[in-house]
Formats: structure tokens, C-alpha cells, sequence
């Protein structure tokens, strides 16, 4: 269960993709909730969405951990209601801002959203920002929501590869579950990929079931009584049993027989023959080269 | 304002979900009835007193119940530079290239904020903010991600804060492999990360049919309490007196 190891472990930068079709920010209220219960600090930069609902159903014994900088309702700064900005996401401004509001302990981070923040930085220093975040020390885990429809493929892919897990969702095909991609590379190159089925509860905890190898395998079980095809109809699709007979004897044209094969090897007398005078320097061979032919 | 429509939506002018953003689009199509449909929703939720069909906007305008700002009319104005008052602040966009709507979204907010206030001191109850349409914008120069920036900080004023309705309409081009980058496309796909409710009307995929105008789908996204993504795809013929609504198949054409 890659996506429950993961979740359960942390560690790294772990970005949660999403599209229309489906929202990460369940699991990301999950990923918040096991990092609150292992007693890490949790740092949320929330951009996109208010605190009531990114931090929705979680442990309220563990929420002194958790720190909600608000950047919603005022992301840019435009009201001067915000105490972070998108525009601080840069690695002094987040390292100050977790060393001001917790003791000496290794910090999660969590953005929501990522695509908020590469809306309004390049992506090179985008870049490099998470880069520096990752190695400086006071960042554990570095946890992003990405809307992948929203960006170019190139710039996607540039954040996917920065990242040590990638976690694609999408739905699934009951309403009640959604589908989680999981590929996750370790630091001596190893990766791991797998498809899991998932739901949130409303208390932020993940259910995970392993993806069915055939998906359509109830669906065939139903099909069982069909009706015949050749009934009914205004001509004849069956056969007699003397035109059943005729069809089985029908020599087909490049099917080989065994009358077609001794038709063809054997030299027939009076045609050509091939004489052969081979020089000094000839490799000459008695064998036959097609012996071994299984024709 | 479509009785049909209400069902569907599971709502009625006095009653009917607060802090909901709304999102309109149509693909060759036009969904501007739907807007009208929520116009004289809203505006008959605040006055009960609305007898028969209609709601009259001009004496809704004269309370103050309504406010409107004439978008492309005044945008003449300022794009010639013939009028730099005060009314135009809210286009100041338009001269400077490049720059946000952060002075239409300070215009949008003075008006909602005075909007509890009424004639006699009246409280109309929470603000609801429509726009029509978005994708105008798009054509005058602004890009992508300055509209989604003024819709966050719209749905974070109106719906959020002051618990409040917003209703949007985009229209949207075919859409085309290459156009990821920028484009109506790109803006409806940000507006539905963000929108709580999302109807969508297109074409009939069949073609033109004179009993059937369309097909509208409808899309309950995530609300605070659980993930919803429940898609309907309902049909729709609009007529003098309205607009009526059926399944799929079930038109009086064809039963």
C-alpha cells in the first residue's frame, strides 16, 4: 500500500496533483492529520482556500501543532489583511517565519496552493526556492497541492521532477472513491509506482484500497444470457449440415497442405536442374540449407 | 426565473444556499438566460412583493438593490482617455497593460459592502454578485491569471466574508490541443477549481434540433462539509416565457 506508506512516513517533497475532474485537497487534509498525529509541526501556507476548509474533521487534540498563516483572504496583499503574502514565498521569508513560531523540531510545510505561488513567480526561482527549502534544515517535509490543468505540461513536469512523490488523483468510477497514481522515487534511485483506490472521511483519515487488476470483470459477469443474433431475421445466417461439411473442406489459397508441400519440392523430371561447379576457393557445403525448415 | 430550474438546483428564493459561487459557461451556445434566471432569483428573494412574472430592474436599481456597472460602455471612455474621473477607476486596467484588477475588485467591494444598506435603512441581507461576462476581459488584454486572481479575492469578499452569492458567465472557444496556454479554456478550467456549483451549456453533440435548444450540465463541486463532483447532464428549450428542463430523452417532442 505504497499511498498509506507514504502518507505514513512523510519526508521529502511530496506534491499531490489534481484537475477538475477531481480535488487533492482531501488528501491533503489527510497528509496534515497523520503529520499532526506523529506530533510534527505543521506549517500551512494558505492561499487558496479559507482555514475552515483546508482544515476541516482534523484531531483537535493535535491542532496547537498545526500553524495556518493565513495568506486567504488576501493572498496579494490587496486589503493588507494578510500576515503572508504569495509573494514571501521565498526561502528566507518561510524559514524566519517557521523559526519565529516553533522550537528547534523538524517542520512539515504545506502549500495550498502551489499553483497559486507559480501564478505569481517564475518558475525557475520557483525552483530554486524549493530547492533551498528542502536542503536548509528546518524543513522535514515539504507537502504541495498542484492544479496540473492550470500550468503548461513543461512547467508540471518540472515541479514532478523536483518532487521525491508525485500523487496524481483522479476520479474513479463510483462516486464515493477516487484514484490515487502514486510514484515515488527514493534517494538511491529506486522507484515505485501504483494505483490505489481511496476515500476521505470526514475526520481526515485515508481508507485505501489496492485498484482491481480488471475493472470491467463485474460488468462481463452480467452479459451472460444473450440472445441469439441469427434469430429473428429476414434471412439465413445458419448453416446446413451439408454446407457446414462443404465449408470445412475448402482448401484455403496460402494455407500449406501436404499436397501443395509435395506439390512444390518435388523436382519434377524434364525441368530445369541447377549444376553447380564450385571454385577452388568455394566453400562448398553437400547439406541441404533448408533441411531444418519445418515446412 | 425558471421553476424547473429551481428544482434541479434543489433551491428557492427564500431559500437557497448562501456563500455558493455559481459558474456559468457556455461553448457555442449562450447561457445568458441562466443569468437572467439567477438575476430575478435573487432580486425576488430580496423583495417579496413581487407579484406575477416579473421583477422590474429599474425600480430595483432606484432602491439600490441593484448596482450596475456598464463594463464596455465605459470602457471607451478610458481607453481614449477622454474621461479620467472616478467612475472610471475601476477600468483603470485598461491603460496599463500588464496590471491586475485589483481597482475593479476595490469598485466590486465598495458596492457590496454599501449594499446592506437601503432606502430607509433597510438591510437587504447578504450581497450577490453577478458578472457577465467574464471572458470579455480576456479579449481586452488581461490575462488568465489576473482574472482568477480578482475571482478569488471576489468569492473571498462576497461569499466567504459576507456570506454572500456570486454568479459568473464565461464563454468558452473549441477547444483546440495547443490552446492550453491561454484562453477561455484555461480561465473556466481555474473558475471551476474555485466554483461550487458549475453549469455548463452546449450544443446538442447531435446537432441543431428545433424542440431541443441544448444541453446544460450541471456539476455540484466540493462544499465545506463533503466532496460532492456529482454531474448531471440534463436538456433545455428556452421560449418566450422562459426556459423549461427535462432528462435526457424525455422531451415532448420525442415522448
Amino acid at each position: 500500500m505504497l499511498l498509506l506508506d507514504v502518507i505514513q512516513a512523510g519526508g521529502g517533497f511530496i506534491l499531490i496533483e489534481d484537475t477538475v475532474q477531481c480535488s487533492g485537497r482531501g488528501l491533503l487534509r489527510c497528509f496534515i492529520n497523520a503529520a499532526l498525529k506523529r506530533g510534527e509541526d505543521v506549517h500551512v501556507l494558505g492561499f487558496e482556500s479559507p482555514e475552515t476548509e483546508v482544515c476541516a474533521g482534523l484531531d483537535s487534540s493535535c491542532v496547537q501543532r498545526l500553524h495556518f498563516h493565513k495568506g486567504f483572504p488576501d493572498p496579494l496583499g490587496w486589503t493588507r489583511r494578510s500576515s503572508f503574502t504569495v509573494e514571501r514565498f521565498a526561502s528566507q521569508h518561510i524559514t524566519q517565519l517557521i523559526k519565529d513560531t516553533q522550537h528547534a523540531k523538524a517542520a512539515v510545510l504545506v502549500a495550498d496552493s502551489l499553483s497559486m505561488v507559480l501564478r505569481h513567480h517564475d518558475p525557475v526561482v520557483f525552483c530554486q526556492t524549493l530547492q533551498e527549502l528542502r536542503q536548509g534544515g528546518v524543513i522535514k517535509t515539504i507537502i504541495g497541492l498542484l492544479h496540473s490543468d492550470l500550468h503548461q505540461q513543461g512547467i508540471v513536469g518540472i515541479v514532478c521532477h523536483l518532487a521525491s512523490t508525485v500523487i496524481s488523483v483522479a476520479p474513479a468510477d463510483n462516486e464515493r472513491h477516487s484514484v490515487a497514481k502514486t510514484t515515488r522515487r527514493t534517494k538511491s534511485g529506486k522507484v515505485m509506482q501504483e494505483e490505489e483506490y481511496f476515500s476521505v472521511s470526514e475526520d481526515a483519515t485515508l481508507s485505501v484500497q489496492a485498484k482491481p487488476r480488471q475493472p470491467g470483470h463485474a460488468q462481463k459477469e452480467r452479459d451472460v444470457s444473450e440472445a441469439d443474433p441469427t434469430s429473428n431475421l429476414t434471412f439465413n445466417l445458419r448453416l446446413s449440415e451439408e454446407e457446414r461439411k462443404a465449408k470445412q473442406k475448402v482448401a484455403l489459397p496460402f494455407v500449406f497442405s501436404q499436397e501443395k508441400k509435395s506439390a512444390l519440392l518435388k523436382p519434377t523430371p524434364g525441368s530445369g536442374r541447377i549444376v553447380y561447379e564450385p571454385d577452388a576457393n568455394d566453400d562448398f557445403d553437400e547439406e541441404d540449407p533448408d533441411d531444418d525448415l519445418d515446412v | 426565473m425558471f421553476p424547473e430550474l429551481n428544482s434541479i438546483l434543489n433551491s428557492t428564493p427564500d431559500s437557497f444556499k448562501s456563500s455558493d459561487f455559481i459558474l456559468v459557461s457556455d461553448r457555442r451556445a449562450d447561457a445568458s438566460f441562466l443569468i437572467h434566471h439567477h438575476l430575478s432569483f435573487y432580486l425576488r428573494g430580496l423583495d417579496h412583493n413581487v407579484s406575477g412574472q416579473g421583477v422590474s430592474l429599474a425600480q430595483a436599481r432606484e432602491k439600490g438593490q441593484l448596482v450596475f456597472l456598464e463594463g464596455l460602455k465605459n470602457s471607451i471612455g478610458v481607453i481614449l482617455q477622454e474621461d479620467t474621473s472616478q467612475e472610471t477607476q475601476p477600468l483603470s486596467y485598461l491603460r496599463t497593460p500588464g496590471a491586475g484588477l485589483e481597482g475593479l475588485f476595490r469598485f466590486v467591494e465598495r458596492s457590496v459592502r454599501q449594499s446592506g444598506d437601503g432606502d430607509a435603512g433597510e438591510s437587504w441581507g447578504p450581497p450577490v454578485l453577478l458578472i457577465d461576462d467574464l471572458s470579455v476581459l480576456l479579449s481586452l488584454g488581461v490575462s488568465v491569471g489576473a482574472i482568477l486572481d480578482f475571482t478569488l479575492y471576489c468569492q473571498a469578499t462576497v461569499c466567504s466574508e459576507l456570506q454572500g452569492n456570486m454568479v459568473i458567465l464565461v464563454r468558452c472557444e473549441e477547444e483546440d490541443a495547443d490552446d492550453d496556454e491561454e484562453g477561455s479554456n484555461l480561465l473556466r478550467r481555474g473558475l471551476v477549481h474555485q466554483c461550487n456549483l458549475a453549469l455548463h451549456v452546449e450544443g446538442l453533440p447531435t446537432g441543431y434540433c428545433r424542440d431541443i435548444h441544448g444541453q446544460m450540465e450541471v456539476w455540484w463541486r466540493q462544499g465545506e462539509e463533503t466532496i460532492y463532483n456529482q454531474r448531471k447532464i440534463f436538456h433545455f428549450k428556452v421560449h418566450d416565457k422562459g426556459a423549461s428542463f427535462f432528462a435526457r430523452g424525455t422531451s415532448s417532442a420525442v415522448l
